[in-house]
């Protein structure tokens, strides 16, 4: 190849790099063979504690379920795995086929009317949600919850900055942790572009207001924030006025791998589909009149809109969104719905235990619930509670208070707790002795 | 063939390559839903109840696997294609990989474990933290990033949030009308307006760079080499112009596999980058994604850089949140840590010489296939080349083909696509990347491919693809009539 070059060393290849800027040494260890590297990326998760090593009961969007085999085996196919985003619709029918019934499916969960390829994460497709309600509608503030989750709050501020859109807060009803309706309705009257209701919110807690919400509001873009699996039991949020609904989609079909990849989900109706971020999947026909299928309106996109783009996001996770597809078509909706169901009774049923443990108020909130709910721990710091729970080998739940020094403070003591796919009665018993015992010891040690 | 012998010729018989064609039906065409039925749950308020259940299939598993694993044999990938996609570095992407993200340890992690139950975790993102560190020459990293387009956007807010703390307004980034369509997209998301700086024989002209540049700059973004895989030589001139007028200088890590122990963005004068870990560290790509990032900045903008991050205290880590300057979070948990796992395994593999050679690699690659099939396509640019070179298919317009129809007649030859009308200041441009896992032979075969259809006929060229799962796909009809979900068909 050299010879074919005219050229005598391949260093010849890089004398376009001006002199001062050569790299003489990165600074890298010698390159391991493969059994080197696997012992010695093993030799770090052996000092990992997988959850399978506890009691797990943490939620907050993330789901660690059981994975039917079938699932990682087909994902797990070559030319799914290895291939690239679909340009080449010929080449690409499989990669595309695959996301047009994944739109489809988000579609039928959430009842709306299309659904785009995904997006990063939910967090994100929270924040472009709110980007494109502005594009929507007139106004500078958009409303949520103020029991968002401290994260999710921080990505919107950050994707907010350079629109000069504000937040405005709406508070939770301190007995029912629902949204306060009266404040809602204020807030979406004055200048404001966008309500975002979590579905359920943050606490677990279902906002029991949502099918009045969209008459409250007129046309400001109702943007909701649903947990897929939860949709198999609730009303969809299209037949609740809702214009967008974004969701985290990592529960069905994959494992939460420390927190990702994770999957952005984002459906919408079908007259703002312009104004959707992300790819799109659409059937067509081929030349000789067969069904097939491209990206298309993609001068939304930025390759082609370049800074007038619905957003920049290039990549969608269509790996993650081709598992969240296997793992529906493998259960169906019968089993998931048993599956959500069965998740459900076992955490009202830790909800129950953690009711009757001296320091312990369970649920915090009144308010319905399904998979994730508030235990209040007045008097005790979330933390150490955590840590002395963890060395009992029970992971206790989710602190919900923002971490950042200086942030303002939650106005309450307490965990978002959930159960892991793999909890049983018996893990709720142990969790209720351990949680008593520990506040016990923690009251004579504050 | 050995070095030195002569060329293969163009008389090598074409592969008798068919893609299986299944006209395969959707899950609900196989199996129609069951009809919907009110769902009730004594958990759920009558309010919520959802009136009627999912509509979807209820397959067996071997119906879903015949679909899916059918769906699967309609699709190229690196795993049985020679993939030279421009810009995306399409390299394979070392299986042991696979192995170890699905380890118990990897998978089975929840992001709100106690730092003391993620010691491993922690430790093997701080050590990547570390290598991209010392490859890019800019050791501030942050791993909470989804995807190349994302790091543009964080890095965009980092360089508002360096501003305001300075007090500073400045409102415009500049880019090179060469720049990925992310970097306008990204600086008009992070609110700045955008001005594009015309190319002079494919790279920065650094005269109109120096007369647009001023006390509203922002930011300028470059990826180097460019996207016409030039480098650009002018780099250290830009970044002090970049520097003087008191702008950032950001680098688009698209291209990083061209220059890795050869060059680094800190040695060539950048503030901050992005990479793209699943094309230069060999992650998965997915069929578009899941993507992995990290963001890399020097001292200028480390303090903004977001939280939470890694701390060493002797041999512990542990997350911490307590960044003053810190823009806060931009996604969920840490960022795509499964994938990072694999990219810290690529770089163990590969260690400080394989690094290097990957880049020698790849650009041995890009400038052997480039001479070659320059012969035929005219290099609108210098012919000293990086990662990725670009052709013109101007000249096809002769006999009435485009671009478009070579690379559906490519295709054919069971190789996908180069990519294609981008950059776009080259007229039916192609841009093509050879990565460095790509053997000459492969190289080879793609030529004799290249120029048997180079060679076709204008019919032929504007029938193709004529053996993959579906003939040529009318895109104007998608977007005319849009049909996005099943119910619209």
């Amino acid at each position: 190849m050299l010879a074919e070059l005219g050229i005598s060393s391949v260093e010849e290849l890089f004398q376009d790099i001006p002199r001062k800027a050569l790299v003489r040494k990165i600074g890298l260890a010698k390159p391991l063979g493969e059994e080197e590297v696997v012992g010695r990326i093993d030799g770090l998760l052996d000092r990992n504690k997988p959850l399978g090593e506890f009691d797990s009961f943490l939620g907050g969007g993330y789901r660690s379920l059981y994975q039917p085999a079938v699932v990682d085996g087909l994902l797990q196919r070559s030319e799914f795995y290895t291939a690239y985003t679909p340009y080449q619709a010929e080449a690409s029918q499989g990669t595309l086929q695959a996301i047009f019934e994944f739109q489809s499916l988000w579609a039928e969960m959430t009842g709306m009317e299309v659904a785009n390829a995904s997006l990063y994460d939910g967090a994100t497709a929270i924040a472009e949600a709110m980007l494109m309600a502005r594009r929507l509608h007139p106004g500078r503030r958009f409303v949520v919850p103020k029991s968002l989750f401290w994260e999710r709050r921080s990505v919107l501020e950050n994707y907010a900055r350079g629109t000069g859109a504000e937040m405005a807060e709406v508070p939770w009803d301190p007995a029912t942790g629902e949204l306060d309706v009266d404040t809602l309705k204020r807030e979406c009257a004055n200048d404001c572009f966008g309500l975002l209701v979590e579905y359920p919110n943050s606490f677990g807690v279902l906002e029991e207001s949502l099918p009045t919400l969209k008459s409250l509001i007129g046309d400001v873009p109702l943007v909701v924030a649903a947990d897929p699996l939860s949709l198999l039991l609730l009303e969809p949020p299209g037949s609740l006025g809702a214009d967008i609904v974004v969701g985290e989609g990592q529960g069905l079909g994959s494992s939460p791998s420390y927190g990702g990849p994770l999957l952005g989900l984002m459906a919408t109706r079908k007259a703002h589909v312009r104004q959707m971020p992300g790819r799109l999947v659409g059937a067509t026909r081929d030349r000789a009149g067969r069904r097939a299928y491209t990206l298309t309106l993609q001068t939304r996109e930025q390759h082609i809109r370049r800074s007038r783009a619905t957003s920049n996001v290039c990549t969608n996770n269509a790996l993650v969104a081709l598992s969240f597809l296997l793992f529906a078509s493998s259960r169906g909706p019968r089993r998931m719905r048993e599956l959500i169901e069965s998740l459900a009774e076992r955490t009202h049923h830790l909800a129950d235990a953690l009711s009757h443990v001296e320091g312990m108020t369970a649920p915090r909130f009144r308010g319905p619930f399904l998979t994730d709910f508030v235990v209040g721990l007045d008097g005790v710091d979330p933390s150490r509670f955590l840590e002395a729970m963890a060395e009992r080998k029970i992971l206790a739940g989710t602190s919900l208070a923002d971490p950042r020094p200086g942030a303002a403070p939650l106005g309450f003591s307490g965990l978002l707790t959930s159960v892991d796919g793999r909890v049983d009665n018996r893990a709720i018993d142990r969790y209720a002795k351990a949680a008593a015992e520990v506040l016990a010891e923690l009251r004579r040690s504050p | 063939m050995t070095e030195g012998q002569a060329p293969a010729t163009t008389e090598s018989r074409p592969p008798d390559f068919h893609q299986a064609r299944w006209n395969e039906a959707l899950p609900w065409e196989i199996r129609p839903p069951v009809a919907p039925t009110p769902v009730t749950s004594p958990f759920v308020p009558p309010a919520l109840q959802r009136k009627a259940s999912l509509r979807w299939p209820e397959l067996t598993e071997l119906e879903m696997v015949r679909h899916y694993t059918r769906l699967s044999q309609m699709n190229f990938s690196i795993e049985t294609s020679f993939y030279p996609l421009g810009s995306c570095t399409m390299k394979y992407n070392p299986r042991v990989g696979e192995v170890l993200a699905r380890r118990p340890g990897c998978a089975d992690m929840h992001p709100a474990q106690p730092d003391s139950t993620a010691q491993g975790s922690l430790e093997l993102l701080y050590r990547l933290e570390e290598a991209l560190g010392a490859i890019t020459g800019l050791p501030n990293v942050s791993l909470q990033i989804g995807a190349g387009a994302h790091g543009e956007f964080v890095a965009l807010l980092l360089t508002r949030a360096y501003f305001e703390d300075k007090g500073e307004e400045r409102t415009e980034v500049l880019l090179p009308d060469t720049a990925h369509g992310t970097n306008p997209a990204s600086a008009a998301m992070a609110g700045f307006t955008t001005r594009e700086i015309p190319s002079k024989n494919g790279c920065v002209d650094v005269r109109a760079l120096s007369e647009a540049l001023g006390p509203k700059t922002a930011a300028f973004m470059l990826t180097n080499p460019n996207t016409a895989g030039l480098f650009e030589e002018d780099v250290l001139e830009i970044a002090d112009r970049v520097h003087g007028a008191g702008g950032v200088l950001y680098y688009d890590g698209a291209n990083l596999n061209a220059i890795m122990g050869k060059t680094s963005p800190g040695k060539m004068g950048f503030d901050v980058a992005h990479l793209n870990l699943h094309k230069t560290f060999g992650t998965p790509h997915g069929g578009g994604g899941p993507g992995a990032g990290a963001l890399c900045a020097g001292s200028l903008l480390k303090d903004y850089l977001p939280v939470p991050r890694i701390l060493k205290e002797g041999r512990r880590y542990r997350w911490s949140y307590d960044f003053p300057k810190s823009i806060g979070k931009v996604k969920s948990a840490y960022g795509n840590v499964a994938l990072n796992l694999r990219a810290y395994a690529f770089i163990l593999a590969h260690g400080e010489e394989g690094i290097r050679r990957v880049s020698e690699r790849a650009v041995l690659n890009s400038n052997y296939l480039g001479k070659r099939l320059g012969a035929h396509l005219d290099r609108p640019f210098k012919t000293l080349v990086k990662h990725e070179f670009v052709l013109s298919g101007s000249r096809l317009k002769e006999r009435g083909v485009r671009t478009l129809d070579l690379a559906k007649r490519l295709l054919e030859e069971g190789v996908h696509a180069p990519t294609v009308y981008f950059p776009a200041l080259v007229e039916e441009s192609l841009m093509i990347e050879p990565p460095e896992t790509e053997s000459r032979h492969e190289l080879d075969n793609f030529y004799d491919a290249f120029v048997r259809a180079l060679s076709d006929t204008p019919e032929n060229l504007h029938a193709a693809p004529r053996n993959l799962a579906v003939d040529r796909v009318d895109e104007v009809l998608a977007a005319k009539e849009p049909k996005l979900v099943w119910r619209d068909l």
